[in-house]
């Protein structure tokens, strides 16, 4: 309790989609908060009075990329993972296996013949449900 | 009291956007008045808490938390920040994984494989292979499965029995329509072929009337019926008893159909197109509805084993059971194209980082390879990452591998520990002052910190004045008030 010498931790992400706002309407005044503050990310152009001009992550990082950046500075879109060079194995849809067979009507995978019976039998959603687990699915029916 | 007295240390993400800084940096001095704050990446403080005697050390950090993956390198004790690499999955994407997988495998319990009974499922019941292919293998064989399949007990809920009959309700509710449709259709039958069959006889009459020679009569009915000769007369009369003909035929072929449509199969239905093909077009279009209705129905017909029987074992119905999805939910994050993503698994994204440094460095930061985060407390995941490098590494090379003592809470306690020890000291520390000199995205780098890129951001434009009730709270981002002890 010594004024000014305890450091409290907050393990906190900054998460970048601080888009969402939630609007207190309590009437008393809280104690930690300048009364007088007003954020600046508050309002935009012509923002009425609930209207919090957060920007989602697309925005930020759209607006970091216009910054100017040297070649090699780190930054939140930098630092992504490059995409694989090795080609991805193939697994069963149903039971996970490694699958070397493709069914040609509905494009599963499938390791075993009791698989692929059971395969045939699938109602069409769960079928495109398999499919847009893998991100597999055509945009063409 | 209008503010808070104390410093602040606060984690942020790797590479934080500028932006996302000078948010935070202006509620935390303009708002809360705070004397001074730090920034730090938690899995750098976790890094320091585990540190051994020699600080600062080199080593490679790999994080795997709810929502990413970083693989880090940290040379000399500060963040190598342009070589660091993001996975964009974590525990949040495996649970999803997990869930969708239970969903699509168990349809009748939609809603009760919910995100938080996948996460309870990963905590407890999953683990991560040494080796993928060949725990699958394992997983082949019956016995193994009876073995290590876990079952879990939904709760009991009473809307079982309206799940299965969906599929079988919508079986009964075709056949009834095709039922009604073709009675319908049987009863126009009938009406056309009565009143057919009375202008046929009315035409039969008058044609008698030509034969008797009664002709004053014929030609006043020919009158009648707008005709104007005989052979017009014999022409519709003939058309009329061929018609007449055909819908006799109709009705019935169709009670025949009628009897024939449940018991039949597939390669049967090629034989009733034939008669299908004199049948009115009405008939032809709604049966040709029901057609793929039929085609759906018949596997169902012909194999009786299927799911749609009435489930008798309720406690099984009730039960989810987990095979080899144990262990391909967690393995998305090794391998990501399970799930579809287009990047490159914890393995190829070290061997991609490790190559960008030269051989010296390589073999340094490879003795060092530290484990933290919440998505790394699986069973089996420090022997994995060892595989993993003795395949990558070079022959008889030597590597080590080190989990943090606690993955979920070393971060605070590293913050703790580097807050105590800086806490008179000046580094590391974003002042008031600091904040307003040089902007809010103003980093001071540290031990723990990210690296620090100096473009400054233009100060966004605050509000112009307007009187807004004062106990506004903002985002929900910002976390709770900080707490006096």
């Amino acid at each position: 309790q010594s004024v000014g010498g305890e450091a409290m931790n907050e393990n906190k992400f900054l998460n970048t989609d601080s888009s969402t706002g939630s609007v207190e309407t309590a009437v008393k005044p809280l104690p930690f908060k300048d009364p007088n503050f007003i954020h600046s990310g508050i309002g935009g152009a012509a923002a009425g009075k609930k209207n919090r001009t957060w920007k989602n992550l697309k925005q930020i990082l759209a607006s970091e990329r216009a910054l100017p950046w040297q070649l090699n500075d780190p930054s939140y879109f930098n630092i992504d993972a490059p995409p694989s060079f090795k080609p991805a194995k193939k697994y069963s849809d149903i039971s996970g296996l490694p699958a070397n067979y493709t069914d040609p009507q509905s494009k599963l995978r499938f390791s075993t013949i009791e698989e692929f019976a059971y395969i045939r039998m699938l109602p069409s959603d769960v079928v495109t449900g398999y499919l847009a687990l893998r991100k597999a699915t055509s945009i063409v029916s | 009291q209008g503010c808070v007295d104390h410093p602040i240390v606060l984690t942020e993400a790797v590479c934080n956007p500028l932006y996302s800084r000078q948010m935070m940096s202006e509620l935390l001095f303009e708002c809360y008045q705070v004397p001074k704050v730090s920034y730090g990446v938690d899995s750098l403080y976790s890094f320091y808490h585990n540190r051994r005697q020699n600080w600062p050390c080199s080593g490679l950090v790999i994080s795997s938390g709810y929502q990413c993956t970083h693989i880090l390198p940290v040379l000399e004790g500060r963040l190598d920040a342009k070589n660091c690499k993001r996975i964009n999955l974590g525990g949040c994407q495996a649970a999803v994984y997990l869930q969708r997988l239970l969903q699509l495998k168990y349809p009748g319990h939609f809603a009760a494989i919910t995100l938080s009974r996948m996460e309870e499922i990963l905590h407890e019941h999953s683990y991560i292979a040494e080796d993928y292919i060949e725990e699958l293998q394992k997983w082949r064989s019956p016995e193994y499965y009876e073995n290590n399949m876990h079952k879990m007990q939904l709760p009991f809920s009473n809307k079982l029995l309206g799940s299965t009959l969906t599929s079988e309700e919508k079986q009964e509710r075709r056949q009834q329509q095709l039922r009604r449709l073709q009675e319908l259709n049987a009863r126009r039958r009938e009406e056309k072929l009565q009143l057919d069959q009375e202008r046929l006889d009315r035409l039969l009459y008058v044609q008698e009337l030509l034969e008797d020679g009664q002709m004053d009569q014929f030609h006043k009915a020919l009158v009648e019926l707008n005709m104007d000769s005989a052979e017009e007369l014999q022409s519709y009369i003939n058309k009329l008893s061929l018609s007449v003909e055909q819908t006799k035929q109709k009705i019935l072929q169709a009670e025949v159909n009628i009897e024939v449509d449940v018991v039949d199969s597939k390669p049967e239905t090629p034989d009733l197109d034939p008669l299908g093909s004199e049948q009115s077009l009405e008939d032809v279009e709604s049966i040709n509805e029901f057609e793929p209705l039929f085609a759906e129905e018949q596997p169902e017909v012909e194999k009786p084993v299927t799911a749609v029987q009435p489930v008798f074992n309720l406690a099984e119905y009730h039960q989810l059971f987990l095979g080899t999805e144990r262990i391909r939910a967690p393995e998305i994050v090794f391998q990501p194209s399970l799930i579809g993503e287009d990047q490159a698994g914890i393995a190829e994204t070290m061997q991609y980082v490790l190559e960008r440094y030269p051989k010296e460095q390589q073999a340094i930061l490879v003795q060092n390879v530290f484990l933290t985060g919440g998505n790394t407390m699986y069973p089996g995941l420090k022997a994995r990452v060892q595989k993993e490098l003795l395949e990558m590494r070079p022959f008889q090379s030597s590597f080590q591998v080190h989990l943090a003592s606690s993955p979920v809470l070393d971060a605070w306690y590293g913050a703790r520990d580097w807050a105590v020890e800086y806490m008179t000291r000046e580094e590391g520390w974003i002042t008031r002052k600091d904040y307003e000199e040089k902007g809010g995205e103003y980093l001071k780098e540290h031990c723990a910190s990210n690296v620090y890129v100096p473009i400054r951001l233009p100060k966004q434009a605050p509000r112009t004045t307007e009187a807004l009730a004062p106990s506004r709270v903002l985002t929900s981002s910002t976390g709770n008030p900080c707490e006096q002890a």
